[in-house]
């Protein structure tokens, strides 16, 4: 028996599994839902944590014309801080490997920095200025200065491209912990300017620099929490959700109301995302960290029951 | 005409391949999901706890100084009502710092704000120049300073607590969500007398524990009453000079009648939601069924017949089903049927006896005595069988029914001297005890008034 198809309908099925199959891959996304008090809460993280955290992509585009300023004064622009002191003599102890012909970090002072507004002005290697200030001559570095020229560098055997040599292991000495101490003065000044902007640069929009809201976003929560009185849902999970775009101002308080996202479809619904609009408004001025104001002075606070 | 030329005269008809792709194409485009601009970072605020609403209700103002009195009687009605739903905390008048407030005016927020109020309600008590009572409210959001509700009613002036329960519904089911049940009366047994010579009268009194109205005179014992959905009849059993049977009485006239005419006792009787029939045990022997009576045509249908005790009959709000309790497994459990009869599906399996079953208004749960480890317990479980929960706990606690919203569920407890009634949220929460003027049981909680 032959069946007979008919090709019109063959051809709308086909182009619907067509359609929808290319929908479902291209739109799927995934929203950016802030993990659940995973939050870093910033006084407990560590040095590394923090590093990780604040840095930047060196090759990144700079999104932030505006210069570091950490003080509001007269405008004097400073020399990039970062790598300052980075310039720090190994310690020498009695067991201490040779010093090494090179320091490690020689390619520092030349290698020009990716355009940093506020570096532009007055590039500088940096070992000069520090050389030049007669108030910094270290004793350790003078010594190995000394020891330097007592046993000048041999050329190694097979002279390929410098290559980082293992650290070998090294002893501690306790009656030498002075040693270990940096007896020079501090080399950072505050760079000044017209409006404060901790951020010299935020790096590319992937760099982990600009994201610090699960910082002042638990800050956030923390404060809005005190003031919400989440009305009684009952039993029943209705698995309430309301959303708001607020507008802060810098010291905290709202710019403006803030606007709820969609309309509530139940009157317990409605009920919830003004219990959680109430919260917002009464909890102003929010204490958040001056130095993220560019992330929190435009968020979307999600008052939810629902489990991610 | 052919159909070329057809669709050279009409330029924008569609060919089927054209209509199909461009039904798929909107189809899909429907489908994308709506999201903010992508730059707003999303900081999610999780589950808080629940937290009772501060709302400030300053007196009622008096349009005359005389309607002074009444005005404040109004607020104190609707703060006692807030505060006993346990989902409000009225704040202390002393701590207000606008006494008086005109409802005509957009009240001084910050001075409400300062005491932490989140809602104020405002109001006025007008003695019409007819005689009649004029009552407005208005309900205001104190952060954003919009109004949430607003209404004014006339009245004869006896009926001033009952509009005091009318607004304080309203502002209840603005502020939570859900239907108020305030506007409502609560029928009970009164107990008074020793125990060995205990006086059983039918009493009818407002939710709050106010006005009282007895309904029979005591010489015979009654039990088990229930509101028609009517509000102006209660079924109840009476046992008087014969057997027990069943009774209806109207509350406004006071007439009464036997409903149905049986050979046997006849008890556990309640109403079904259109107030058309009423279901009942009938005892036949040993055993028990249920049946159901047309009030109108007094014709009856049996509902069980099993070699058990079926008994406490309770329809879903929709009257499609009912529950029950029947020892047919053994000993006594909760079964939910068609209301016409047929299969009945056991839903309680938890240790010890499960009795009284009644259906919520809201039709979400199903509220049982059980007993078991020396304990009578309250308790709530899904039409399904799920979500069992108890509620409370102890000596000796019976006969659950719930408020019209179905958020909140009355019964007896009786600690030895004598049976009291109390409520308790079916969360569990708010548990207290509900003003009678003696001891009492047996309480039934009607619709909505309104």
């Amino acid at each position: 028996m032959k069946v007979k198809v008919d090709k019109t309908v063959v051809a709308s099925i086909v182009l619907h599994l067509l359609v929808l199959g290319w929908g479902l891959f291209t739109f799927s996304t995934k929203a950016f839902v802030m993990p659940d008090e995973d939050v870093v809460a910033v006084d407990v993280i560590s040095a590394d944590q923090l590093s990780h955290v604040t840095a930047g992509m060196k090759s990144g585009k700079k999104e932030n014309p505006k210069p570091l300023v950490e003080k509001v004064a007269e405008a004097k622009p400073i020399d990039d801080a970062t790598g300052k002191v980075t310039e720090k003599a190994p310690v020498v102890t009695d067991t201490a490997p040779p010093p090494q012909p090179k320091p490690v970090e020689k390619p520092v002072e030349k290698k020009p920095d990716p355009p940093k507004p506020v570096a532009k002005t007055e590039p500088k290697p940096e070992p000069k200025q520090v050389e030049k200030k007669p108030d910094m001559t270290d004793p350790i570095a003078e010594a190995l200065k000394k020891d330097e020229k007592k046993h000048p560098p041999k050329p190694q055997a097979s002279t390929p491209p410098p290559q980082p040599q293992k650290p070998k292991d090294r002893t501690f000495d306790s009656t030498k912990i002075a040693a270990l101490l940096d007896k020079r003065d501090p080399s950072h000044l505050a760079a000044t300017g017209d409006t404060l902007n901790s951020n010299a640069a935020l790096g590319t929009t992937k760099g982990k620099a600009a994201d610090n809201s699960a910082t002042w976003g638990a800050m956030f929560q923390q404060q809005v929490e005190r003031c919400w009185k989440k009305p009684y849902g009952g039993l029943d999970n209705q698995n309430p959700e309301a959303a708001f775009s607020i507008r802060l101002k810098r010291d905290g308080t709202l710019e403006s109301s803030p606007a709820p996202e969609g309309t509530p479809a139940t009157p317990y619904l409605r009920v919830y995302q003004e219990s959680a609009l109430r919260a917002i408004i009464e909890c102003q001025p929010y204490r958040l960290p001056a130095a993220y104001f560019e992330e929190w002075k435009f968020f979307a606070p999600v008052f939810t029951e629902r489990k991610s | 005409m052919t159909d070329k030329d057809l669709s050279r005269q009409t330029p924008f008809r569609l060919s089927r391949r054209q209509l199909v792709s461009g039904m798929a194409t909107l189809g899909v485009l429907a489908g994308i999901p709506v999201r903010p601009a992508s730059a707003q970072k999303r900081i999610i605020v999780p589950e808080g706890e629940f937290v009772p609403l501060p709302i400030a209700i300053p007196n009622f103002v008096g349009g005359s100084p005389a309607d002074g009195d009444v005005g404040v009687g109004v607020t104190q009605v609707i703060t006692n009502n807030l505060k006993r739903s346990g989902l409000f905390v009225p704040i202390d008048q002393a701590a207000y710092i606008d006494k008086v407030v005109n409802i005509d005016a957009v009240p001084q927020f910050n001075n409400w704000k300062s005491i932490n109020a989140q809602a104020l309600v405002t109001g006025r008590m007008t003695r019409q120049g007819d005689g009649r009572l004029k009552a407005e409210f208005r309900l205001w959001d104190v952060a954003t300073g919009q109004p949430l509700a607003g209404q004014q009613y006339f009245t004869q002036p006896e009926n001033w607590r009952r509009i005091a329960h009318i607004i304080s519904d309203q502002i209840y089911e603005r502020l939570t969500g859900e239907k108020g049940y305030f506007d409502s009366r609560v029928v009970f047994v009164d107990e008074t007398g020793s125990k060995e010579r205990r006086v059983k009268r039918l009493a009818l009194m407002d939710q709050d524990g106010f006005n009282v109205r007895y309904l029979t005179r005591g010489t015979d014992l009654v039990i088990t009453p229930r509101f028609s959905p009517s509000t102006q009849e209660i079924t109840y059993m009476e046992f008087g000079q014969g057997e027990p049977r069943v009774y209806l009485l109207n509350v406004e006239t006071g007439q009464r009648e036997i409903v149905g005419n049986f050979p046997g006792m006849t008890f556990s009787p309640r109403f079904s939601p259109d107030g058309q029939r009423v279901i009942m045990s009938l005892q036949q022997g040993g055993n028990s069924n249920l049946f159901a009576m047309d009030l109108r045509s007094k014709s009856t249908t049996r509902l069980t017949d099993t070699p058990a005790i079926d008994t406490s009959p309770s329809y879903s709000p929709d009257g499609s089903h009912i529950t029950f309790e029947s020892d047919r497994g053994g000993k006594p459990q909760i079964y939910v049927m068609a209301a016409t009869g047929g299969q009945a599906q056991r839903i309680s399996f938890g240790d010890g006896t499960y009795s009284t079953p009644v259906w919520s208004p809201r039709g979400d749960y199903i509220a049982f005595t059980k007993q078991g480890g020396g304990q009578f317990s309250i308790g709530i479980i899904k039409p399904d069988g799920s979500g069992e929960r108890i509620l409370t706990s102890g000596f000796h606690n019976e006969g659950p029914t719930f408020a019209p919203n179905g958020r909140v569920v009355m019964f007896f407890r009786d600690l030895g001297p004598g049976p009291n009634l109390f409520t308790v949220d079916i969360s569990g929460r708010f548990e207290q005890r509900q003003p009678t003027p003696g001891f009492a049981s047996d309480p039934a909680w009607s619709p909505l008034l309104s």
